[in-house]
Parts: C-alpha cells; structure tokens; sequence
C-alpha cells in the first residue's frame, strides 16, 4: 500500500517542523540562562573546591580548603565567627518568618472581611511599599531606630537598651527589617488562601464548636494551610540568602550567611570560601524548597505553592 | 424528506429574492474529492483509516457519526489545519493537499465559535479580507452587505463579550461567509445551543446555503440534524465512510448495523435461514420484497400497523403489549413476540391504542423490509 | 458582643500594620524637607536638599544609568521572554521538563549567589578575553536573566487562558505566518507585554544585589549610589532622592489602580 510508505514523510516533515520551531522560539532564552547563570553558578562551584590566591583570587590545586575555613577552622586554630553567622542567618530566618506569619495572619483575614470592592485597594496598600527598593527601605528604618529618634529614646528609658546606644545596629533591627521587607509576600498567598474559603464549613465549625478559637482551628486554619506554605517559601528562602538588610541594619554582629559570601567578592577577598558559602545557601534552598513541595503535595493543595 | 425541506426554505415568506444576495447565489461552488485519507495520531491513534469521498458542487454535505469517528479529523483535513499522513485532496479541481491553511479558499465555523476577544464584531468580520488585503473601504461595505444579509442588526457595533451564544454563532457564520469560500466549513456549529434556538439556527443555515450555492461540508453527531439540514450524509466510524447516500437512503435502507443503530433503530434480527424471499428469524417467518442478502433484518418502527386482537394472515405477527408510552402525537409500543421484542411507533390517530398486556397483531409490509451486513 | 470584639482587633491590628509599612517612608519624606541634617529634630521647612540633589552630577549619572538599565534590559527580556512563552505554550504537550528547570532557576536562585555568581563568572571571562568588561553590560546581560522567567511565564500563562481555536480561525481566516503575528497574537496578548514590560521594569530599578555585583566603576546605578553614600555615611541628599523614588512608586500604585478599575469595568 502506498499508505505505509507515505507515513514517515508527512509525517517526520511535520515533526521536523515542530521541532525546528520549538528551537527557535525557546532557544534564545534557553541559551541565555544558560550561559549566563549556568554557566557562572557552575564555575562558582568549581571556585569553591580552588585555593585561595594571593588576591583572593581562585588558585589551582584542587582543595577543600574553604569548606574547613567556613566551618571555622583558620590559620590560628578553630574559631567559631562563621559558624555564629550561620546559626544567626538560621535564628533570623526562624524568627522573622514566624513572626511575618503573626501578622500576615490577622492583615489577609482583615482584608477579606471588608467589602469586595475594598480589597484590591487594600492590597496594593500592603505592596506598595515593596516596590520601593529595599535600599531605601533599610534607610527608612536607620533613621528611626538611629540613636536620639523617638523611638530610640523610648526605649532607653524602658532600659531595653543601653544609653546612647540607640535601636540600630542591633540584631532586633535586622529582625524588624526582615519581618518589613517580607510581609507582602506571605499577606498575598493568606489572602488568596482566605478568600476560596468555605464560608458553609466556618459557619458550620462555629455552631459545633464553643470556642472561636476552637473554630479557626479546626475549619479556618486548615484551609489557608497552602497559602500559608507558599507564603514561607516566599520568605524563609529569601530571608536566609538576605544581604541588604543585614549589611545596613546589622553591622558587625548582625551579619548573616549573605555578608559573609559577598564580603569574601568585595572586601575581605576570598573567593573559594565566598563560593562555599554560596553552595552552603544553595543547599539551604533546594532543601527549602523540596521539603514544601514534599509538606505541599501531602496537603494535596499542590498547585498554591508556586515553586 | 429533505427535499420536501428544501423547498419549504427556499419559498420560505422570509427568503427575499435572490437579487439581495448580490449575485451572490452560485458563485463559485467547488466540487470536493477526497482520495486515500489517512491520519493517524501519535503511535496507534487512527483516526482516519482510507477515506474516498467525492462532494459535489453546491451541496449541503454533512458528516455524521459519532465521537471520535474521525469527522473533525476529515473537517480539520479540508480546512488544512491537519495534514493526512496519506492521500489527496482536491478542491474544485485543484490539488490543495499540501496548501497550508491560509492559501485555501475555505473557510470554517468553529464550535466555540473562535471570535477574536481582541476586537469588535466589525473588525471580527472583516478579519479575513484585511488579511487577503482588501482594502479598507471595501471591507466596510462588504461588512455592511453581510450584515444585512445574515441579519445581524445592531449586533455589529456590539463587542465580542456581549453576545449571546446564538449571537455568536452567527457571528461566526458571517465571519466565514463574508470572504466566499469555495467551500465552508461547520464543525458542529450548534452543538452549545439549547434546542429552540437550535432549529430556528438550522432552517436559517440551511436558507443561507440555498441561497448562496455554496458548498458547505456540517460535521454533527446528532442524525436528526443531518436528516433535516442535508443534500447528503456520510455516516463514519472508526475512521472509515460506512454509508453514503441522501437521508431518506441513510435512514431507511442503512448499509450495515452501525448506521441503523447510529440512525437510531433498534428493530434489528439476525436471519437465521431464508427461502428465496421468506427470512426466519427469532420474530418468525417474514415475507420480504427486494430486501437484499443481508444477514441482519431491519423493521423500521413506524412501518408497523397494530390490529387489536389476533388476526391470521400473511406477515401478521401476534404479540403482546409490554410496554406503552404515550407522546400525544404518537404512541410507542414494546411488543413481546415469541422470545424477542420489537419496537413499533403508531400515528395517534384517534383510534383505539392497546393497552399494555392486550393482545396485538402486528402487520409488516413486505415492501418496507430492509437486510443489512452486520 | 464577641464578633464585634474581634472585628474591632482585626481593623485595630490593621492599621498598626500599615502604620508600620509606612512609617520608614514618611520619615524619609518629612525628613528630606528638613533644614537641618538631622533625622532627629525637624527644624523647618527647605528644598535645599533638592537643590543640592539636581547639582550633583554623579546622582543625575546614577539616574541615567538606572534608567537606560531598567529601559534596554526590559525591551530585551520582552523579546526572549516572549519567544519562550510562545514556545512552551505551542509545546506545552511535550515534555519540556528541562526547560521549566532552567525558567525557575533564576527566580529560585538566591539574588546574593545570582550576583556573585555572574560576578566571578564575568571577571574570569574578562581575563581571559578581554570581553565582558563589567559596566552597564554585564549588568544589562544580568537583569535581562532575571527578567526573563517572568515575561515567559506571564506571556505563558495569557496564551494558555485563550481558546486554542483561536489560533486555527487566524490561520482559516488567511492570515500568513507573519500576519498572525502582528493581527492576532501581539494584539492578543498586549495586556500580558504591558504588565510583563512593567514588572520586568519595575524589576530591574528595584534591583540592587545583582546590579551591585555585576557594575563597573562608571555604571552606578541610583540604589549603588545611595547604598555608597550610606556605607560612607554621607547622607545629606538621600532623603531627597529616595523622596523622589517612593514618588515615582506612588504614582505608578496609582497608575495600576486606576488601570486595574478601568480593565474591570
């Protein structure tokens, strides 16, 4: 039959066809990312198993020189600086993202309760500041906590901090810092977890059950649990490679895993053991990230987180 | 039957004279053959297993079957937006297998209509002459006479997200019209409507079609729709043509079992042995006329005649009401003869109707007896 | 009784809230008006700090740089970006498993190790050829690679929401290849390159980590500018600027509202 023959020329023109164009629309972005982030991540990798120059510049051999700095160990002996930075890069990354989540809680439901056509004002209201580069924001809040604002004065004469010494830099700065720049995020995926609630199964939870409280958490709390999920993905992931915030608010005893990577590029020069810790933080993420995928697929709402 | 229809539509007090299509009428209505179409999808999806069909110029030309017969397949062949892995295509005698979609002179209603959300029902409908080029002007006058003629009123200064189903449909319609094909093309174009609309739709179509002599190739799964809208049927399934014919030949003299069930009879018997024109089957023995060498006897419903009681005779089967339903115009009968049922449908003509558990005789006419390949 | 209690939290809640989201950006904005350089005591009311601002030519040089940054890396992603929508769109059957890999890379990727990254990347090619010399270059090259994922994914996700009939009735209707595009697709899609443009935009001027490590000693950008003048704790000018800056954003919070309300109705 000439059908038999016919079949693979039709047919493998098309699919020459197809694939030519899948080519040639995907293959400049493709290309793109690859050599420019690819490519670049993987050399980083690479610095990370060189020696250390004389100009902070990579070096062959082959060491694992930079990985024992990281973990503390130098010339003088060990020291535990790097690792204190990387528990207080956990510690900030814990604490502020509960407590974006305290206040994300209440904000996301607030806004639902209002009336519809409220709610996207609301929301912009809650964005906008984080169209404002966070460069700025950080200033924003160096000039109120500086020492001699209002705030300050306030709080040396509750004796929470020493005289003259002012709000920032401190740890708790960095920590309101963070809890500033990443609110949005987490209030978004509330919100939108908030209003696909089912208002039958609240109402249904606060006839059986006594207590409000009983009621959010047995009805409310379960439903929002997927946007509560995307929304920590959004800011431990972030808060833990944080560089601004920290650099500004923080000084020298508020650094975290990110000042310790870009000081390596920038002052202090060392670049293998800025690119371990890159790798460091790269681990923290996919981990990050696979263990949501993981709790989210469980929680069967696997399309609300994003990543 | 279709005829009947035809002629009705076509005098229809509505239908103004030909002169206000604008010589549209018979423009240039092209003729279709199809030779050796084959289309498979992926490893082992046939959707298409060796088609031969020849349309002829100006036919209101319909493909029934149902899901996954392959009629959208054969619909999305002539309108080019699939390729077949074999054979060819010829419309009004030039070879178009190879021409990509934008090339032919066809053109297709889609069933979700497939209006541009971008922009207005005027710039929808003149869509496909700015892409042939047309100049402006021109368009817009070919705009107004379309609308005028497919009467579409106001909908015209409308946008695309205010119109109702039907309006849409026809938007779609005129979308396609206003460019003259040699051939357009439905696929399943009111198939989304409710029942009402649906026929006002279909007389309506059908006028239009009359009216300009184009041809039009309608791809429906409901055999109703076919009957009443078209020149001629192919009846496809499983990738193949199973019978082609006017209406009243698809559905009273179907080739084979699957286009009597698709044609919606259920009146079918194996033969187990004939003498010359005697066929045995499970309901007895039948006298048949010219009924062919079929294997499987066919007794169309409403060719049945009841007497009450049991009357002897030639053809008269006795047998017992099981089921009755009323329909006002209408009654249909479930008889139980000797093992077996069949289904017969009686005019209401205002006599006597058995009543369930009444014993019946059933009168076939030889003439109307029909055999059929499995 | 106790609804109305806890209605009373929510809004109380609310409003602190917003006082803080706000709170830092007030003070740079009252305190850019301030006579004195202080952020402490307000004194009275002066543009003098705007004055000084529009005479300092490395302030209007970092302006330019982040506009031409923000401008060409935005046309650029728009253009790539795109293609890959349409082209995981038009190939969303295959399996194209990889390619959403490489998408999500940038946007997944910490900022710090993205910069640094392209950094010692670009220096090592620069050694080596002589090309990549960092300056508004490489930074263009690295905020084109942040940027495009998003406008894929927008362009992506607006060509899924449309009837996939559409496209056949464009190719019935005789539209060639390149008529489609121009008649059916770009329009189509505009609202999608409006906003993917905005947000690749918006994007780039908010950028300070990626462009801090890739830029070269002439190609500060305004958050490279301000960022030095805070490290160097010279700050008279950076309320003023950063006044401007929270202006610029205000007005485009207002732009989207009432472009949103209007795409409403």
């Amino acid at each position: 039959m000439s059908y038999s023959g016919a079949v693979p020329t039709a047919r493998s023109r098309a699919m020459v066809r197809e694939t030519r164009h899948l080519l040639f629309s995907v293959a400049p972005g493709a290309v793109w990312i690859f050599i420019f982030l690819v490519l670049p991540s993987a050399y980083l990798m690479g610095v990370a198993f060189m020696t250390n120059g004389p100009y902070g510049l990579p070096q062959m051999p082959l060491s694992l020189d930079a990985f024992e700095r990281l973990a503390g160990v130098g010339f003088l002996g060990w020291s535990p600086g790097n690792l204190y930075t990387l528990l207080r890069s956990l510690w900030q990354t814990l604490v502020s993202t509960v407590l974006v989540v305290i206040v994300a809680y209440p904000v996301a439901y607030y806004i639902t309760t209002c009336r519809e056509k409220w709610r996207p004002i609301l929301l912009l209201l809650v964005v906008v500041p984080s169209w404002t580069n966070q460069v700025i924001r950080a200033f924003g809040w160096m000039n109120l906590l500086a020492p001699g604002t209002p705030l300050s004065s306030l709080a040396e004469s509750l004796g929470l901090v020493a005289p003259n010494m002012g709000l920032y830099p401190s740890n708790f700065a960095v920590t309101l810092g963070l809890v500033y720049n990443f609110l949005p995020f987490m209030v978004l995926p509330l919100y939108a977890a908030f209003e696909k609630l089912d208002t039958a199964q609240v109402q249904a939870a606060q006839d059986l059950y006594a207590s409000p409280v009983r009621a959010f958490w047995h009805a409310v709390f379960p439903q929002t649990l997927p946007g509560l999920l995307a929304g920590t993905v959004l800011v431990a992931i972030p808060a833990f490679g944080m560089y601004v915030i920290p650099e500004l608010l923080g000084g020298g005893k508020g650094m975290m895993l990110g000042n310790l990577v870009a000081n390596q590029f920038a002052g202090s020069s060392n670049w293998p053991l800025g690119a371990a810790g890159a790798i460091l933080m790269l681990i923290a993420t996919f981990i990050g990230l696979f263990a949501m995928r993981r709790i989210g697929k469980r929680l069967g709402g696997g399309e609300e987180v994003v990543i | 039957m279709s005829e009947t229809m035809t002629a009705e539509t076509a005098d229809h007090p509505g239908a103004r004279p030909a002169a206000n299509a604008r010589g549209r009428a018979n423009h240039k209505a092209s003729s279709i053959e199809m030779q050796g179409l084959h289309k498979r999808f992926g490893r082992d999806t046939v959707a298409l297993d060796g088609v031969d069909l020849n349309i002829r110029a100006g036919e209101f030309f319909t493909l029934l079957g149902p899901s996954g017969c392959g009629k959208t397949t054969l619909l999305r062949i002539l309108a080019g937006l699939e390729e077949p892995d074999a054979g060819s295509l010829v419309v009004g005698g030039k070879d178009i297998t190879e021409t990509p979609p934008h090339q032919r002179s066809v053109n297709t209603v889609f069933q979700s209509y497939a209006l541009f959300p971008h922009l207005s029902v005027r710039e929808n409908l003149a869509f496909g002459l700015k892409m042939r080029g047309m100049p402006a002007a021109e368009r817009h006058s070919k705009v107004d006479e379309i609308a005028d003629f497919i009467k579409l009123g106001d909908l015209i200064d409308r946008h695309v997200d205010q119109l109702s189903g039907g309006q849409r449909q026809r938007i779609a319609l005129a979308r396609a019209l206003i460019c003259e094909p040699d051939v357009l093309l439905l696929d399943e174009p009111l198939s989304a409507l409710d029942a009402g609309l649906r026929s006002q739709l279909q007389v309506e179509l059908l006028r239009v079609q009359k009216r300009l002599g184009m041809t039009f190739v309608f791809v429906t799964h409901d055999q109703q729709e076919a009957m009443v809208m078209s020149d001629r049927i192919a009846v496809l399934n499983g990738g193949t043509i199973q019978q082609v014919g006017a209406p009243r030949d698809v559905y009273e003299r179907p080739v084979n079992a699957f286009v009597a069930h698709f044609m919606g009879h259920d009146n079918l018997y194996p033969i187990s042995a004939r003498k010359s024109d005697r066929l045995i089957t499970a309901l007895g023995e039948l006298t048949a006329e010219e009924a062919g060498d079929g294997e499987l006897l066919l007794i169309r419903p409403e060719t049945l005649d009841l007497l009450p009681g049991a009357v002897e005779g030639p053809n008269h089967l006795t047998a017992t009401v099981a089921e009755r339903l009323y329909r006002g115009s209408h009654a249909e009968f479930r008889l139980a003869i000797a093992d077996t049922t069949l289904q017969a449908t009686v005019n209401n003509r205002g006599r006597h109707l058995p009543e369930v558990g009444e014993t019946v005789t059933v009168v076939v006419a030889p003439e109307d007896l029909v055999t059929l390949s499995e | 009784m106790r609804k109305r209690t806890l209605a009373r939290g929510l809004a109380g809640i609310w409003w602190v809230t917003l006082f803080f989201l706000y709170a830092p950006l007030f003070v740079i904005v009252l305190f850019s008006f301030n006579s004195a350089n202080s952020t402490a005591i307000f004194e009275n009311f002066s543009l003098a700090w705007y004055r000084r601002l529009f005479g300092n030519e490395q302030i209007i040089n970092a302006f330019g740089n982040s506009l031409v940054l923000a401008v060409s890396s935005s046309i650029i992603a728009l253009v790539i970006g795109c293609l890959i929508g349409y082209g995981m769109y038009r190939h969303r059957h295959r399996k194209l498993g990889w390619l959403i890999v490489l998408i999500y890379l940038p946007i997944v990727l910490p900022d710090i190790v993205f910069g640094i990254s392209e950094m010692a990347f670009f220096v090592q090619i620069h050694e080596w050829t002589g090309l990549l010399q960092p300056g508004l270059g490489t930074m263009i090259i690295a905020h084109v690679t942040f940027q495009i994922p998003f406008v894929a994914l927008i362009v992506y996700s607006r060509f899924v929401g449309l009837d996939p009939t559409l496209f056949e009735a464009a190719k019935d209707l005789y539209a060639s290849p390149i008529k489609r595009v121009v008649h059916f697709m770009v329009p189509t899609i505009k609202p999608a390159l409006i906003s993917a443009f905005f947000l690749s935009f918006t994007l780039s001027i908010d950028d300070f980590v990626i462009s801090f490590f890739t830029a070269g000693p002439e190609s500060a950008t305004l958050p490279i500018y301000i960022w030095s003048a805070i490290k160097k704790g010279v700050t008279p000018e950076i309320n003023a600027i950063a006044t401007l800056m929270i202006g610029a954003v205000a007005m485009a919070a207002i732009f989207s509202m009432l472009f949103n309300r209007r795409g409403r109705r």
